[in-house]
């Protein structure tokens, strides 16, 4: 099996930078706990699609072998700085742009100084490989891919890693809801923005929980035709993808409120 | 302490192709030109700029965009690298300004006071946007004047277009009770494209102006009528049109900045002075400027 882990980590740098915020504590515990499930898996390299990293033209992937830098979120400068060292996984990411030319999408390396690598990507590496000991193959949310084109991205890294043989843990990064209060809250009183964000969030956990992809893909559907979601949950649809729709189950290792939005920890069964 | 006063105000979009197409020294990427009548439209701003000598820029970018509230640029000086995201091959801009702090945090005081949420950005390690940086360029090349930066706040995008709108109306007006209160001169830019389909290839030479068009057809009839109103002083008009002309153009003036500019010149019915208009990958700009120093002086000139 070339997907050896399948995670989902909410984008927001709350956790993070605040993790003496209770509610965000839990969301902080819960991406180290499923960045321990990930390590057991023994994965060679990490395969991220973050909702944060926007692209237009083209499907984009970082090909920049080492990053090094200190991000400040563009919302969130406030609650400090992001520092950050990356490896790629250069070959794995050629191969993967040289894949998606198969099923229509054209893809693009990016490997520029002072690159803004986006805060999910980062918010990822801090959980689950702080000390950069495993490369990465980070790609963007290309805003005019639908969820099933982005299904289909996920799946061309799936057969590319069966064809490398190398272990690869897949990572969506992004939030469930994305309601998100528009002035400023007291974080020790943070809740969802709308209960009924709440109630769609647990019934698209419960899909994940018990092990149903089509399961998933209604309740999504579902969810981003009736409320904002982070944009329409492609992470999830990436992440189907990678994992051919094929996992047993879930641990959600936590799920909470960051600024009124739904953000969950999830490792899938595979 | 003189009243302040805005002098101008000029719709100034952010291509970063137009910086590309200058080869600057700030800017990594080289080019063979390209997109010439939009940059000559610039450097007739630029003649404008010059003559005008305002204290302050004022510029309002929607890639800068804030989930909670109107945001501000409050640290004295903010210098980096500045790479887009999107077009990274074409924009890696090393960038230095000076930010007019005082007038920055009266413009926050006063948009707090009509009700909006407004914040200071103090981190100084803070990169600014492509969008607000290649404005500024473009209108300003030699940086010698201390700019006020203001974040697109997505309410016209989470609320609605009206809602949205309304919302930069009352940051425009705050903005100019900000200027008069501490006696600046200033000049406000509008950072954005009219229509805004787009291609979704590049040309494997970016520069490269024979794949250079208007995306959209309907897209160009409507940015042609929107100029000719703004041309013909018929600011009214242009404002009633304006949701329409949003969601039928996907006009990236939604995100407020073309709204936030005309509230803080209280929406004058004056002729627009066209700079130049051009595509890039397909999109519409215009250069455009209302030019409220000229008029006041004719006035006197009447007047006396």
């Amino acid at each position: 099996m070339p997907i050896v882990a399948a995670i989902i980590l909410p984008g927001l740098p709350h956790p993070v930078l605040k993790p003496e915020i209770s509610a965000w504590a839990q969301i902080a515990a819960a991406s180290a706990a499923a960045g321990k499930a990930l390590a057991a898996a023994r994965p060679d390299s990490l395969l991220i699609y973050s909702t944060q990293w926007i692209a237009v033209l083209d499907q984009l992937w970082q090909a920049r072998p080492e990053m090094d830098g200190i991000h400040v979120d563009e919302n969130w400068y406030e609650l400090g700085d992001l520092p950050f060292h990356i490896r790629t996984d250069t070959a794995l990411a050629e191969a993967c742009i040289a894949g998606t030319a198969e099923i229509g999408i054209r893809s693009k390396p990016v490997d520029y100084d002072s690159f803004p690598v986006d805060t999910g990507t980062l918010v990822a590496q801090h959980f689950l490989n702080e000390d950069a000991a495993l490369p990465v193959v980070s790609t963007s949310n290309n805003l005019y891919h639908d969820w099933h084109k982005t299904e289909a991205l996920g799946g061309v890294a799936r057969s590319v890693a069966e064809k490398t043989g190398k272990r690869v843990a897949a990572i969506g990064v992004g939030g469930l809801s994305s309601r998100m209060f528009r002035a400023p809250i007291d974080p020790h009183t943070d809740h969802f923005a709308e209960p009924g964000d709440d109630a769609a969030n647990r019934a698209l956990l419960s899909r994940f929980e018990a092990g149903d992809c089509d399961g998933v893909r209604r309740q999504s559907a579902d969810m981003a035709a009736a409320m904002p979601t982070d944009f329409g949950l492609k992470h999830l649809a990436f992440l189907l993808g990678a994992t051919g729709g094929d996992f047993k189950g879930a641990t959600v290792h936590g799920y909470g409120p960051i600024y009124g939005t739904g953000a969950a920890a999830v490792e899938l069964h595979l | 302490m003189a009243k302040g006063e805005i002098l101008a105000g000029f719709l100034a979009p952010h291509p970063p192709h137009l910086v590309y197409g200058e080869n600057p020294p700030q800017n990594e990427p080289r080019s063979q030109g390209g997109w010439e009548p939009l940059r000559w439209a610039y450097e007739r701003a630029r003649k404008s700029i010059e003559e005008l000598k305002p204290d302050v820029l004022l510029v309002h970018s929607p890639h800068w965009m804030t989930h909670v509230g109107h945001h501000f640029l409050g640290v004295p000086r903010l210098s980096g690298k500045s790479v887009d995201p999107i077009f990274p091959n074409l924009f890696r801009y090393n960038f230095a300004l000076d930010v007019d702090v005082e007038l920055a945090e009266a413009c926050a005081a006063e948009a707090a006071e009509s009700g909006l949420v407004t914040q200071m950005m103090r981190n100084p390690n803070f990169r600014v946007d492509y969008g607000t940086i290649t404005t500024l360029h473009m209108i300003r090349p030699q940086w010698d004047i201390p700019v006020v930066g203001i974040s697109a706040n997505n309410s016209p995008y989470y609320l609605n277009t009206k809602e949205g709108l309304g919302e930069m109306d009352l940051l425009g007006k705050a903005t100019r009770r900000a200027i008069e209160k501490t006696g600046r001169r200033a000049v406000l830019l509008a950072s954005n494209t009219l229509c805004h389909f787009h291609f979704h290839e590049e040309p494997e030479i970016p520069e490269d102006m024979s794949c250079e068009h208007p995306q959209n057809y309907a897209g160009y009839q409507w940015d042609m009528r929107i100029i000719d109103l703004l041309r013909r002083g018929r600011t009214k008009e242009v404002f009633e049109l304006l949701p329409t002309f949003i969601e039928e153009a996907f006009a990236e003036i939604k995100s407020g900045a073309f709204t936030w500019m005309f509230a803080a010149m209280d929406y004058p019915e004056i002729p627009a002075e066209l700079h130049g208009y051009g595509t890039v990958i397909g999109t519409g700009n215009a250069v455009m400027e209302w030019n409220l120093a000229r008029l006041a002086e004719a006035a006197r000139g009447q007047a006396a």
